[in-house]
């Protein structure tokens, strides 16, 4: 989605191919027509109410009125004299951020030769865009227009400036604030801007707009929304470095009775809120998937193994009532959930022996892993890593500040993992598609502007790794384009003294931590629910921006209050994320839901991730992986002893340890804090690999394997099918299926060994094996 | 005040059967065509060809028409490669001296081997885009023609073919070498993909480097012990057991795994594909043609490719613009300068593309075959501080041989300091419109889309360079 930005940084270029007059033309005549055929629904204005453009007896505001026509109209978009080095010797702040520079520029820079106060008709500002003199970037408005009336209105008002008592914005909203529709359906959707002295003004045409699934729905430049699909989408609106965003529902075309709705069973408040918006949708949810289906599902998600033979049995067989939950406590009780939650865990922190060494990997790695063994409160653990103090080898959460080792990164990086908010657009301007400034920006890594440590700095391939990290006395973040620090604050935080005694990321990490932070308890809601679920209620699961909201907000709300009410224990979320009817449902598709992938009607199957597959796979040949290399970029190895024969890859404390399978499957590099790092796509190599790499290959080969086991008792052809079926799959095979098999076997010349090897490679190279489901 | 909500109503519902979805303009759903067949890196079916013959989509005698897309990650400057400015002030025409050419236009002296072909390759000067001076939005532009809006992926050109004509042989239709893009410093999509096609339109990628002695394409031959009794047996078995389908059919990446194996089966006991991939059958003069290193082999293994019947060849002379010295001249390190280019970056460049072109002129296959080196925009017309260039989108060159295109021309030209066009710009839809056009697709026709709903081939209006061809 940061696409968008450069959307708007960009569109309106020289030489771009503009629709030009006839396409306005024709857009505008349609408009009348189908206003008069009303399918275009016009938001009526409130009364008193005045659209921007000058009043006779009122003053034009350079800030409120003059600096939205040229964020509009592209003027100070990146692509033109919002470009850093601004365009043909003009330069405006990206979209209007810097007003006091901008105006410097437009009044009084150049010899003030843009603006003719006694004839602004002849203002360089006027003549230049609407094409009276040349300009590079074409004809932006005609004398006629509401732009050049503002402008010219401005000028001739003797050009003033923003100054404190200009009116300042409160508050942005579209409305409505909430629609549903069908496809084929168009609405005009009005901004409003509501000013500190409670006045509002009608802003849509100086707003931009944006939808966030252009499946769904697409909207013009005027705010008129085009319904083309199913599901729940949103539309922004950007005004003055302000977002509104109204949702849109457009349900799907089924016709199911309202009973179906009534009568699902709802285990929890996950499972009311998932059923209302399937309600809203107008899509049937699929069935309660079967016991095998569940125990396998379960093991996967929560642990990341596959139950064992007997465990599969064992479940089967409960006929108490409550056997899956029971399950579900006992498996947040086992070893293996500490070593997959370590793993999720170090992937979010970047544990990466390519920039650290090998012992602060190791110290780090078992910080985390002590906490998710003592299941410690996420805000605590959070509150640890962001005020760390010492040793990097006593106290591993330090190398969190190794990774980032100034001020702007320490902020970006806490920031991106703890509060899914990436705020690197701010560094050099207001973030175009946040409401952080470029001095919230700079307020907030002044927090971390006192973090030292000794062995800072240089190749992280060097030196022992044992570094100290301790807290400076003074020092301030300069802010580059005042010159000045900003007060160190919290983002939406209250600053701090420049004079403040104490370790200023306490606070910092207080605030961060604090239930009352509207982003904290969701970043990590929503990490969770995406493990489980595969896709998170906001996707990408680490952009909690603004303009990207969850497809079911209220549910997001429910689900962080829940886990703030449960004092941040994680394993209180994924219990009753578990216990949830809506995590327990079917993958099967009913009709009507097939074409969802967003509103839980079913569970999604997902390939299984790297490292679990390759567990999954040494544990059902029985036949270990060895991990004994660090792989450096440039093909450079070393040889490493952390990992003893037998350590599942789940174990691993690095994403840097070498393997060909790992890598080919997608783990997460650990480069950037991005969930976008690791995928869980199919592709060919994977496939090829599957098939003729030396990974499952070489462990069906393995004479002492689980093949070697099955041989040495005296099973029948068919006992030897069912064993391999329930090793793999922990099911039966079909009858069907099974003579099917057996004809294979008694037909062929070759002996039991191999035949056994290309079943178990048939079973595990197949989608029953290789996914979640 | 809190928005006020609007609820419209249906009136004639579909009832729980209908699946929902759209249709395109001839009735078929994107599920339905993506059902028809086996498909994707895989390939159309017979079928599907004929009826996008049938449909005029694609004119049958153009089904010999190929393309290699070569990608300069790192965006070369202009100034200092193929839109020189010896009278420009010194920061801005930099060190190198422009040289005559056989075209009717100069060229840099770092290119000496380019100018001596330079009457089968035309210069398009004057190409700029409007997205961000982000590598990644250049890739996504320049690949897809298109930037990546409202969560759209656009298909890269390569992919589109694919989807269009589907493979020709066992080979799969749209193949990129060495390896995919890696990070372009954006964290955005890069446009190597199959996009709102689907994945199975991503390209097949190699993923070794074929300038390594030991070079093979990774797990492409069974291991010797597995005979062809054993490897006909496991697909049997696998095919046997694998049918669980109504849980996976939703499951777009579910069922790219199964189509994966049928396209892994096909090239692995497939010859021609084998040998396709083999650069020990290239006579050891001939590799050395190319150059003995990456880029070169990457070349080399392109024309065999297309000789075997891939339709689309993308070639990334780089994998990221960060662990390695690109055209990507900072000039501060990890970058290289503007003479740094000179010696790492221009000369196997230099004997890799010259090598190509005259190897697929004296082999009959220019003609039918495209070759366009593109990349994600110019660099600064003012050298910096660090002795190097920075990002530049608003003006670069690209060019273009083959497939069609008449050479030694250049089209279009940037002003007197090559940061702006001057005449004849050039926007990404109309670079991939000439590609297109090239591999004799009608422009007019439509995608389907995200939803199923019609996405145009180019964007309307965009139309190929003209001037280029005949």
């Amino acid at each position: 989605m940061q696409t968008l930005f450069y959307k708007w940084a960009g569109l309106n270029t020289p030489m771009a191919i503009s629709p030009g007059k006839t396409m306005n033309s024709i857009f505008s005549s349609l408009l009348i027509l189908m206003t008069l055929f009303g399918i275009v629904r016009e938001i009526p204005s409130q009364e008193n109410e005045t659209e921007i453009s000058p009043v006779d007896n009122e003053k034009v505001s350079f800030r409120n009125e003059v600096l939205p026509v040229f964020a509009k109209l592209g003027c100070n978009s990146g692509a033109c004299h919002g470009a850093l080095a601004g365009k043909g010797g003009f330069r405006l702040s990206l979209r209007g951020f810097d007003p006091g520079a901008d105006y410097f520029n437009i009044v009084k820079q150049a010899r003030g030769r843009r603006i003719e106060l006694r004839d602004p008709a002849k203002s360089l500002l006027l003549t230049k865009p609407s094409g009276a003199v040349s300009h590079k970037g074409g004809v932006r408005f005609n004398v006629n227009s509401p732009a050049y009336k503002i402008l010219s209105t401005w000028i001739a008002q003797g050009a003033i400036g923003p100054t404190n008592a200009d009116l300042a914005i409160t508050k942005v909203q579209i409305l409505p604030g909430t629609i549903t529709s069908r496809p084929g359906d168009r609405q005009m959707v009005k901004v409003q801007a509501i000013y500190s002295d409670g006045s509002t003004k009608d802003v849509t045409r100086w707003s931009k707009f944006t939808s966030t699934d252009e499946t769904i729905a697409k909207v013009s430049e005027k705010g008129e929304i085009e319904v083309n699909g199913f599901g729940v989408g949103a539309i922004t609106a950007w005004f003055d470095s302000r977002i509104a965003v109204a949702s849109l529902t457009i349900p799907y075309a089924n016709r199911i009775s309202p009973e179906v709705f009534q009568e699902t069973p709802k285990r929890n408040f996950i499972d009311a809120r998932v059923v209302e918006q399937l309600r809203q949708l107008r899509l049937q949810p699929s069935p309660r998937c079967d016991d095998s289906t569940f125990v396998r599902r379960v093991f996967l998600d929560a642990i990341g193994i596959l139950p064992k033979p007997d465990e599969v049995k064992e479940f089967l067989d409960d006929s108490s009532p409550d056997k899956r939950d029971k399950l579900i406590d006992a498996l947040l009780n086992r070893p293996e959930f500490v070593d997959l939650w370590t793993y999720h865990w170090s992937d979010l922190l970047l544990i990466n022996g390519t920039r650290l060494r090998p012992n602060a990997v190791k110290s780090f790695y078992q910080w985390v892993r002590k906490h998710v063994q003592n299941n410690t409160p996420w805000d605590r653990f959070v509150h640890e890593i962001l005020t760390a103090q010492g040793s990097s080898l006593e106290n591993g959460a330090t190398n969190f500040y190794a990774l980032h080792q100034d001020p702007q990164n320490m902020a970006e990086n806490a920031s991106q993992a703890f509060l899914g908010l990436s705020i690197a657009c701010a560094k050099c301007h207001n973030h175009p598609l946040e409401k952080w400034t470029n001095d919230q920006y700079y307020a907030f890594a002044n927090m971390f502007s006192r973090v030292r440590a000794k062995g800072w700095g240089g190749d992280g391939r060097n030196g022992d790794g044992k570094r100290t990290l301790f807290l400076a006395t003074s020092g301030e973040l300069i802010q580059p384009g005042s010159g000045k620090p900003q007060p160190p604050a919290p983002l939406d935080g209250v600053p701090l003294s420049f004079d403040y005694q104490g370790d200023r990321r306490v606070p910092l990490a207080d605030w961060l931590v604090d239930r009352k932070n509207p982003y904290f308890a969701k970043a990590i809601t929503n990490r969770v629910w995406a493990k489980f679920f595969a896709v998170g209620l906001v996707d990408p699961v680490d952009d909690l921006r603004l303009s990207n909201p969850a497809r079911n907000a209220p549910l997001l709300e429910e689900a962080a209050t829940f886990l703030a009410d449960h004092d941040f224990d994680l394993k209180a979320l994924m219990r009753v994320i578990m216990r949830s009817e809506t995590y327990q449902r079917s993958s099967t598709a009913v009709p009507g839901n097939q074409l969802e992938n967003r509103y839980y009607s079913r569970y999604y199957p997902k390939q299984l991730m790297a490292e679990i597959l390759l567990d999954a796979i040494s544990e059902t040949t029985g036949v270990p992986t060895e991990f004994n290399q660090i792989s450096f970029p440039g093909a450079d190895n070393q040889k490493t002893d952390f990992y003893p024969k037998g350590t599942r890859a789940l174990q691993l404390y690095d994403s840097a340890v070498a393997s060909y399978f790992l890598k080919t499957f997608g783990r997460n590099q650990r480069e950037i804090t991005c969930e976008c790092e690791r995928t869980n796509e199919s592709s060919m190599v994977q496939v090829l690999h599957i098939a003729n790499g030396n990974t499952l290959n070489r462990k069906l080969m393995e004479k002492e394997n689980r093949i070697g086991k099955l041989l040495e008792s005296d099973f029948t052809d068919e006992d030897l099918i069912r064993q391999s079926y329930l090793i793999c799959l922990a099911r039966e095979p079909s009858r069907k299926k099974l003579d099917a098999l057996l004809l294979m076997f008694a037909e062929s010349k070759d002996d039991k060994r191999v035949l056994l090897e290309d079943l178990f490679w048939s079973l595990i190279s197949s989608r029953e094996f290789m996914f979640n489901h | 005040m809190t928005g006020s909500s609007i609820t419209l109503e249906f009136e004639n519902m579909l009832d729980l059967t209908g699946n929902g979805s759209a249709k395109t303009c001839n009735g078929t759903t994107r599920r339905e065509i993506l059902q028809a067949g086996t498909l994707g890196s895989i390939g159309l079916s017979l079928p599907q060809l004929l009826e996008a013959e049938d449909k005029g989509i694609i004119k049958e005698k153009d089904d010999d028409r190929a393309c290699i897309m070569i990608f300069n990650l790192g965006g070369p400057s202009q100034l200092d490669t193929f839109d020189m400015k010896p009278n420009a002030a010194a920061e801005v025409r930099g060190p190198f001296q422009p040289i005559n050419t056989r075209g009717d236009f100069q060229i840099s002296e770092i290119f000496p081997k380019h100018a001596e072909i330079a009457d089968k390759f035309s210069l398009v000067r004057s190409c700029f885009h409007s997205g961000a001076a982000v590598h990644d939005a250049g890739w996504q532009m320049m690949q897809t023609g298109r930037l990546f809006s409202g969560g759209i992926l656009t298909p890269h050109a390569g992919a589109v073919t694919g989807y269009l004509r589907g493979r020709k042989t066992d080979l799969p239709p749209n193949v990129v070498l060495p390896e995919k893009m890696g990070r372009g410093g954006g964290n955005l999509p890069n446009g190597q993909s199959g996009g709102f096609l689907g994945k199975v339109y991503d390209p097949f990628e190699l993923a070794a480097d074929p300038s390594k002695p030991d070079f093979k394409v990774p797990d492409l031959l069974p291991p010797s012990s597995l005979g062809q009794t054993r490897l006909d047996r496991r697909r049997k078995m696998r095919d046997l057991v694998e049918d669980s389908v109504s849980k996976f059919e939703t499951s777009e990446n579910a069922k790219m795994l199964n189509d994966n194996f049928q396209a892994a089966f096909r090239m692995m006991t497939s010859k021609q594909a084998r040998e396709a991939f083999d650069l020990s059958k290239e006579p050891d003069k001939v590799r050395q043609r190319y150059g003995m290193n990456r880029f070169g082999q990457c070349c080399l293994l392109a024309r065999r490719l297309i000789e075997a019947g891939v339709r689309f060849v993308t070639i990334n002379t780089f994998l990221t613009v960060f662990d390695e010295i690109t055209w990507d001249i900072h000039g501060s390190a990890p970058f290289t300068s503007i003479e740094g280019m000179k010696n790492i970056v221009a000369p196997m460049y230099d004997q890799a593309y010259s090598a190509l072109i005259a190897d697929l002129h004296d082999r009959g296959m220019l003609s039918k075959t495209m070759v366009c080196n593109l990349c994600e925009f110019g660099r600064t017309p003012r050298v910096n501080p660090a002795g190097g260039r920075d990002h530049w989108p608003q003006c670069y060159t690209v060019y273009f041989a083959g497939g069609g295109i008449k050479g030694g021309r250049a089209v279009g030209a940037s002003d007197p300091i090559g940061a702006v066009p001057e005449d004849r710009p050039v926007g990404p839809a109309e670079v991939i419109a000439t590609i297109f056009h090239s591999l004799g697709f009608d422009l007019e026709m439509e995608l389907p889309g995200p939803g199923g709903r019609p996405f145009p081939l180019v964007n309307y209006g965009a139309k190929p360079i003209q001037e280029l061809f005949g």
